[in-house]
């Protein structure tokens, strides 16, 4: 998944390091923060096994090899930040030594293994775990679950970089400069490998770690997990934290960032033409039917006109946008309905206490 | 309870006369690389590559004169322009001129090219060619393939361009980097990186990570090592293997903490608290001043060498 | 003003008076299950060399690290040069940096020791963490590596270093720092024989110069010579006996308890016929 120097413009590259470095100080001060000065020899060995795990071959099936990251393991016992700090140093030796991934593109690199797969794995793995005790299966199967979801979303991340570049960046003959994939190869081409093998390898050595440590020094996972008991007997059984609301909200999230998947399609949905597109002899007519030509554009006063920019660039992240833009709007008004609702009822309930006497 | 001075009892079979566990005696076929002896071998190879380019380093070459982080800087300035080229020739041109630095600084170019090429420039034509395939990407096509429904097939000329500018810039770009970590010793290359900013607590992490690399590969090389000791059938790629390097990524995990707490305790010991001080930088000499001005003056001319060339 | 007894910042009454290191009563269980030290009272002179003697896990090591401030007793007291420290006392940056600069540790594993990118860089950390000024920290640590002949080494990575010369330089850095009291645990482990006597000779020299050295060892070869005071430690973590070194090495019952000797099965071949029976393995006078 690293993306050597070449691949990528350098301007989506200087991107990649304008989005990185914030990131890079945040993380370095938090770590840096919380446990006094104990972090930093973890930290650097955390890194040089994330280095290892990269290197560390596993076998598949055919005999041939794949590898993992191990972002979302460090993740887990030390939190995402230091995951930041520690796959990104990682990135760094395999940049130097290996001239594994790019020195231009480490910024873009590091969005992607050290970023969205430690944060994406992580937010997973708290979600699937909830309250579950520290050494219960619950944790082990929810952490290869992060595993699986992060790598494949750094694996996305990395297509849609890639896949934008003949998108973006053209010679004066439309020729395309960089990667001369556009996103509707990208994406298969990258998730395919990772969705089925280098996800599983992430999800095998998650778990195989955090099962370890179950096993043998469960005191190291404490620190990460305040309030979490230790074994299932420790505390009382607590409701379940996998709210409904917590897993749409999940759902949610993944399905606005699928949504320009849509523009891959090469037709248009089914019955939505505009009068325009209409194939008018292919459908054995001479005009646009008088209904259609009268009511169509009745509501023009939009935001973002066909889920789209003013101009048609950039379809893809003005889907995302319109998406997000149109779950917020749904959103508020359905809640400030709710309350409305709420109101209302605490004011008629409030008459039937009332009414009732204390038994 | 034993006598605590008496040893436990040797095992019977022990004390046989040895036969070997393969009845006939022989002593085995060839096999396959397995997954065990490429990790082992990746990672004394990334040994060897290390140990290597530390002697690079240390030759009187003159890049290796310059301090790093006008090597560091200088680097990204050409990384720039070359990222920037929009023709062949100016890649090309590029490419001789990187050629031109390392003869310059005693790197022997057979090591250097075959370092460079093999393999991610190799790689990349590999993953390119493709859409240089009229049935990836339209275009004109100059070497006709096969024939669809009338219509000619095969390798467009858009497609050649492309992948071949997409080679060569992926060839200098890794042939500059190359060249920046073989001729800077790794501490002075990360003094580098503090002189430029980088704040000093992480590059203290780097450096105690680059140290436990080999630490850690050391670990990782005896359990390997022992349990290839103890392997009589051929590795298989199943799920018991698959559960070996999960407990070794597990043990070493293990290792890891403990291995961090000692350091920790070390560190403590000899009075640090979280601050980190150290030794400071070299001062620039004339030297660097004039290699920072060439390494602008190059990127400013490969980059209008390139649009000159056309738009 | 009688001192209280329940006041634990001052000395135990029965300290002797310039004692360096007091501990009484110190118990400590790592993750709070594995006992290491059960109940160890000992009081360091300066001048001494005092050697830890016992088997592997038997709590050596774990008495260092609380003579070095780096893990605190569950109970008991220790006292550093007539001041009570502990984990709080020490979050003080002035007790701090007195006591740091007072006491040096040598670790067994000098690949724990040894994190800087560069010799020199190791050397200096600890004058820098001192708060040294960079050109008087310069010279000291050129001066450290000219004494300890690793001035070819300056600029190598320590982890590329063979053992002998990694334990030079772990020993370098401990040594700029010039404390009072140096801590070795198992300084000849894992050492090549030239390089054990060039190691108990830089001990003696040390000691004469008047630095207080404490070291753990199982090693009982060159006992004598980097040794006026043996404190010997049972397998269940207590301080069995203290002597001299010439008065352990004669109690053979005592090393065979605390496993510093074993007993075995030796065959000497006549003409007559072969005679086995068993003896312990003294160090010294064996083959006289």
């Amino acid at each position: 998944m690293h993306i050597p120097d070449g691949y990528l413009s350098p301007a989506t590259c200087a991107v990649g390091y304008v989005a990185a470095t914030p990131l890079w100080v945040v993380a370095s001060r938090r770590v840096t923060r919380v446990v006094k000065s104990r972090n930093i020899p973890l930290l650097a060995i955390f890194s040089a096994l994330s280095f290892i795990i990269m290197m560390f071959n596993v076998p598949i099936p055919d005999g041939t090899t794949a590898h993992a990251v191990g972002g979302v393991v460090i993740a887990i016992v030390l939190g995402p930040w230091a995951a930041v700090i520690a796959v990104s140093i990682a990135l760094l030796f395999q940049a130097l030594l290996f001239g594994d991934g790019g020195v231009l593109s480490f910024g873009v690199n590091a969005i992607n293994m050290a970023v969205i797969l430690p944060f994406v794995g992580y937010a997973v793995y708290r979600i699937a775990a909830g309250g579950a005790a520290l050494t219960s299966r619950r944790r082990v199967v929810a952490g290869a679950v992060g595993g699986y979801v992060g790598i494949n979303a750094a694996a996305l991340a990395a297509a849609i970089e890639l896949g934008l570049q003949p998108v973006l960046f053209k010679s004066a003959s439309g020729v395309p400069l960089y990667v001369p994939y556009d996103l509707g190869k990208t994406i298969p081409a990258m998730l395919l490998p990772h969705l089925t093998v280098a996800g599983l390898c992430e999800a095998i050595l998650t778990a195989a770690v955090l099962s370890y440590l179950q096993r043998a020094d469960v005191q190291r996972l404490v620190p990460n997990h305040p309030g979490i008991p230790i074994t299932a007997g420790d505390a009382a059984p607590r409701p379940s934290r996998l709210s409904p609301g917590k897993v749409a909200l999940a759902v949610g999230i993944v399905l606005v960032i699928l949504t320009p998947l849509g523009l891959l399609a090469p037709g248009g949905a089914f019955g939505e033409d505009a009068p325009g597109d209409l194939d008018l002899g292919a459908l054995g007519l001479r005009a646009v039917p008088a209904g259609l030509e009268k009511y169509n554009g009745f509501w023009s006063h939009t935001l973002l006109g066909g889920y789209g920019f003013q101009s048609g660039d950039h379809a893809n992240l003005a889907y995302i946008l319109s998406a997000i833009v149109g779950i917020a709007v749904v959103m508020a008004v359905v809640f400030a309905l709710g309350k409305v609702a709420q109101l209302l009822s605490a004011a008629s309930g409030q008459e039937q206490i009332e009414a009732e006497p204390h038994a | 309870m034993r006598d605590a001075t008496a040893p436990p009892e040797t095992p019977a079979w022990l004390l046989r006369q040895p036969v070997a566990l393969c009845p006939c005696g022989c002593i085995g076929k060839r096999q396959k690389a397995s997954y065990l002896e490429r990790t082992l071998t990746g990672g004394s190879d990334l040994m060897h590559q290390v140990m290597f380019s530390e002697d690079v380093a240390r030759l009187p070459g003159v890049l290796q004169r310059l301090d790093p982080r006008v090597k560091l800087v200088g680097t990204m300035l050409l990384l720039v322009a070359v990222g920037l080229a929009h023709h062949i020739t100016t890649l090309l041109a590029a490419y001789a001129l990187v050629l031109g630095l390392a003869w310059w600084s005693r790197v022997a170019l057979a090591f250097f090219i075959r370092r460079v090429w093999l393999f991610i420039p190799i790689f990349t034509a590999i993953v390119v060619l493709p859409a240089a395939f009229s049935v990836v990407n339209d275009g004109d096509v100059i070497v006709h393939l096969w024939t669809w429904n009338g219509e000619p097939e095969g390798l467009t000329s858009q497609g050649l361009f492309s992948a071949a500018l997409i080679i060569m810039r992926v060839a200098v770009s890794v042939s500059l980097a190359v060249l920046l970590t073989i001729t800077t010793p790794w501490g002075r290359l990360l003094n580098g990186l503090r002189g430029l900013g980088v704040p000093r607590l992480i590059v203290l992490t780097i450096n105690m990570s680059y140290r436990y690399i080999f630490l850690l590969l050391e670990a990782v090389g005896d359990m390997y090592e022992s349990r290839k000791s103890r392997q009589v059938r051929a590795v298989k790629h199943d799920a018991a293997a698959r559960a070996t390097v999960g407990a070794s990524i597990g043990t070493l995990v293990g290792k890891c903490g403990h291995l961090a707490e000692e350091v920790h305790q070390a560190m403590v010991a000899r009075g640090y608290r979280g601050e980190v001080h150290a030794l400071d930088a070299t001062k620039m000499a004339a030297i660097d001043r004039a290699a920072a001005l060439t390494s602008v003056v190059l990127a400013a001319a490969i980059l209008s060498g390139d649009r000159l060339l056309g738009g | 003003m009688a001192a209280d007894p329940n006041d634990h910042d001052t000395l135990p009454a029965d300290a002797p008076r310039g004692a360096v290191f007091v501990c009484r009563n110190l118990q400590y269980a790592y993750l709070d299950r594995f006992p290491a030290l059960d109940g160890v009272s000992l009081d360091i002179m300066p001048g001494e060399m005092v050697a830890l003697l016992g088997a592997n896990g038997c709590g050596k090591s774990t008495l260092l690290k609380v003579l070095d401030g780096l893990i605190h007793p569950t109970s008991g007291t220790f006292h550093a040069f007539g001041e009570l420290v502990t984990e709080e006392h020490l979050e003080d940056e002035q007790f701090n940096m007195g006591f740091r600069s007072r006491v040096g540790f040598v670790f067994q594993h000098s690949d724990a020791q040894v994190f800087s990118a560069t010799v020199r860089d190791e050397v200096a950390f600890g004058c820098l963490q001192l708060g040294l000024g960079p050109a008087e920290a310069s010279q000291r640590v050129d001066d450290m590596l000219a004494f300890m002949e690793l001035e070819s080494l300056a600029d190598r990575a320590p982890f590329q270093l063979s053992g002998g010369q990694k334990k030079k330089v772990a020993i370098a850095s401990v040594l700029v720092m010039n404390p009072e009291v140096l801590l070795f645990d198992e300084p000849t482990a894992a050492l090549d024989p030239r390089t054990q006597s060039w190691l108990a000779d830089l001990l003696s020299e040390l000691n004469a110069a008047g630095k207080t050295i404490v070291h753990a060892t199982h090693d009982l070869h060159v006992l004598e010579q980097i040794a006026t005071r043996c404190l010997v430690f049972s397998e269940d973590h207590q301080i069995i006996r203290a002597a001299t070194p010439e008065e352990i090495l004669a109690d053979h019952d005592l090393l065979l308890a605390a496993n510093l000797v074993h007993q075995h099965p030796h065959t000497h071949t006549k003409t007559t016929g072969t005679i086995t029976h068993s003896h312990v393995h003294p160090t010294t006078g064996h083959h006289e």
